[in-house]
């Protein structure tokens, strides 16, 4: 592991220790407004200063960032493994099947993505409870998500498909669900974990997205999506330069992303 | 899909009592030459049949293609392989299934790349067992059948190094990855083997050993063995009878010893010329011939 790497990883556990003590840190809560001190400047008491309505920025910035660090790995994980049962078991079964999928998914790839994602999420209710609109970014990042990786993990099952090692084992009388889950799906592991990884720096930005456009989580749960949107009414970065720590940390937390995944996984 | 349409060119009653299996086939791809023509391959119980022809010239396809595995590949198959006395080409997928690593297996050319490299080797050898136990077979009939296997191929079992289970293809030698794959062949006692190829990617020592082993379990287990290469000393030194294969078509197949001391075919001829000109060479191929016709 290289230097830059060793030091993307210290900053995606610090980022991340720091969201999961959040209690601990900022024990006042994302939601508790400080009403005799809206808007104010960083101090003692709000590292960060305080919202519009008095609620601390970096309690916010903390309980945001354990947000969009759980909720774009479960994404992730959703898309994963839609993008295993598909584009795998496509690869797997070739012909009509690869022929199907890799049409279908070159279908949904040739569609904006975040053009897709908002109309879909603007088709669903928006007037719902923080925990529900948690659900409901998670559920579409991962069910919207999975196309690109199941693109690479069709062409991997079909090379697979092809193996002598999968020719061995077919004339050794293994065939059908055993021959993939025993077989094939352990070989597709790396580009499995490949794609995962990639998608979750990709899942945080669309949520970002998202919630910059009112479309993310709900009020008052923040994310970074959220925490973003507040940037709205900054006037001056030079008078108010603190409320840019959501977006300096959403660059820092996803150049660390790009810098953990390796060439080859990129590749992958 | 594979689709196969019936020839008149023999049935299972023509067949010869000891016949194990009756080939009389032509292959083709769509909009493509045939790979196959109206290739007639007999094989009896306990004998062993070389293949043998140059690259291309079809070897593989017929190995496939007895073990019903052509179909992915939109293959044609015409006439009718008979395998203990019923067509495989009039069987079902599932019919076929029950057959392939039962009494049908494969050794393929290139054992590291044959074994699944994401896992360990009691996996491997667990699913090949697994694809035809009973259903009332317990863990202990499994890895007794393992450890039998091994010891047919001279390979560690348990009790001689508990670790070599443990390990992954990455981790043998090309010739113990070739013993592994012919431990999961054997494992079902089949009636016929099918090495395509399987010494091929093998040095020479290694190369000796194998054959030494597919000749032991020729004796011990009665297993016949179509041996497929396009190696004219290695088949020398093991088969009976050999076939000889040339752009689609058997031109000739004889015994042994008449393949290397008279052959018929111009490309039986071209064949024995092309062998290594090493005065000694000739006459121990001739001595090897002779002794496996005569086995």
């Amino acid at each position: 592991m290289n230097r830059a790497r060793k030091l993307a990883c210290v900053v995606v556990l610090v980022v991340c220790a720091m969201s999961l003590a959040a209690n601990w840190l900022a024990p006042a809560g994302y939601a508790k407004q400080f009403r005799e001190a809206p808007d104010a400047p960083p101090s003692h008491q709000h590292l960060l200063g305080t919202d519009e309505v008095g609620r601390d920025r970096f309690a916010r910035v903390l309980y945001g960032t354990r947000i969009s660090l759980l909720l774009a790995p479960a994404a992730a994980l959703v898309s994963t493994v839609l993008a295993a049962l598909v584009g795998g078991l496509a690869g797997y079964l070739g012909g009509f099947w690869l022929r199907l999928a890799r049409g279908f998914t070159d279908l949904f790839l040739s569609l904006p993505w975040l053009f897709l994602l908002i109309t879909v999420r603007a088709l669903l209710p928006l007037n719902v409870s923080p925990l529900t609109s948690v659900l409901i970014t998670f559920l579409i990042l991962g069910l919207l998500g999975w196309a690109a990786s199941a693109r690479v993990l069709s062409t991997s099952a079909d090379a697979l498909r092809n193996s002598d090692f999968i020719l061995q084992a077919r004339a050794s009388g293994l065939h059908g669900p055993r021959l993939f889950l025993i077989h094939v799906l352990p070989n597709l592991k790396p580009v499995l974990y490949a794609q995962f990884w990639i998608s979750i720096p990709v899942f945080i930005l669309s949520e970002a997205n998202l919630g910059i456009l009112g479309l993310g989580v709900a009020e008052p749960m923040p994310s970074w999506g959220s925490l973003l949107r507040e940037l709205e009414g900054l006037i001056s970065f030079r008078e108010e330069p603190w409320r840019l720590v959501p977006l300096l940390l959403l660059i820092v937390v996803m150049t660390s992303f790009q810098l953990l995944l390796s060439n080859e996984e990129v590749t992958a | 899909m594979t689709t196969t349409t019936k020839m008149p060119m023999s049935t299972p009653a023509q067949v010869k009592s000891e016949s194990l299996l009756s080939a009389h086939l032509t292959v083709r791809y769509p909009g493509k030459p045939p790979v196959l023509r109206g290739i007639s391959l007999d094989i009896a119980r306990g004998e062993v049949v070389g293949l043998v022809g140059q690259s291309g010239s079809g070897k593989s396809t017929l190995a496939m293609a007895i073990l019903g595995l052509l179909g992915r590949q939109r293959a044609t198959i015409e006439g009718n392989i008979i395998f203990q006395g019923a067509d495989l080409l009039a069987m079902s997928e599932r019919e076929l299934r029950n057959h392939r690593g039962r009494s049908l297996s494969l050794v393929l050319q290139s054992p590291l790349a044959s074994l699944n490299p994401a896992l360990r080797l009691r996996t491997q050898l667990r699913e090949a067992w697994r694809a035809h136990s009973d259903n009332n077979a317990t863990s202990t009939d499994c890895d007794r059948a393992i450890q039998s296997a091994l010891k047919s191929v001279s390979l560690p079992g348990d009790a001689e190094d508990p670790d070599f289970l443990r390990k992954r293809a990455s981790q043998l030698s090309v010739g113990q990855a070739q013993r592994v794959l012919i431990a999961m062949a054997i494992m079902h006692r089949p009636a016929l083997l099918i090495a395509d190829e399987a010494t091929s990617a093998l040095d020479v020592i290694t190369q000796s050993e194998i054959m030494e082993l597919f000749a032991r379990l020729n004796r011990e287990i009665g297993m016949s063995i179509l041996y497929i290469s396009h190696d004219l000393p290695s088949v020398a030194g093991i088969c009976q009878r050999i076939a000889i294969l040339h752009e689609g078509e058997i031109v000739e197949s004889g015994p042994t010893e008449q393949i290397f001391t008279a052959p018929a075919h111009a490309y039986t001829r071209r064949l024995m010329a092309a062998l290594p000109q090493v005065p000694v060479r000739r006459e121990v191929l001739l001595a090897r011939a002779h002794a496996a016709t005569l086995q």
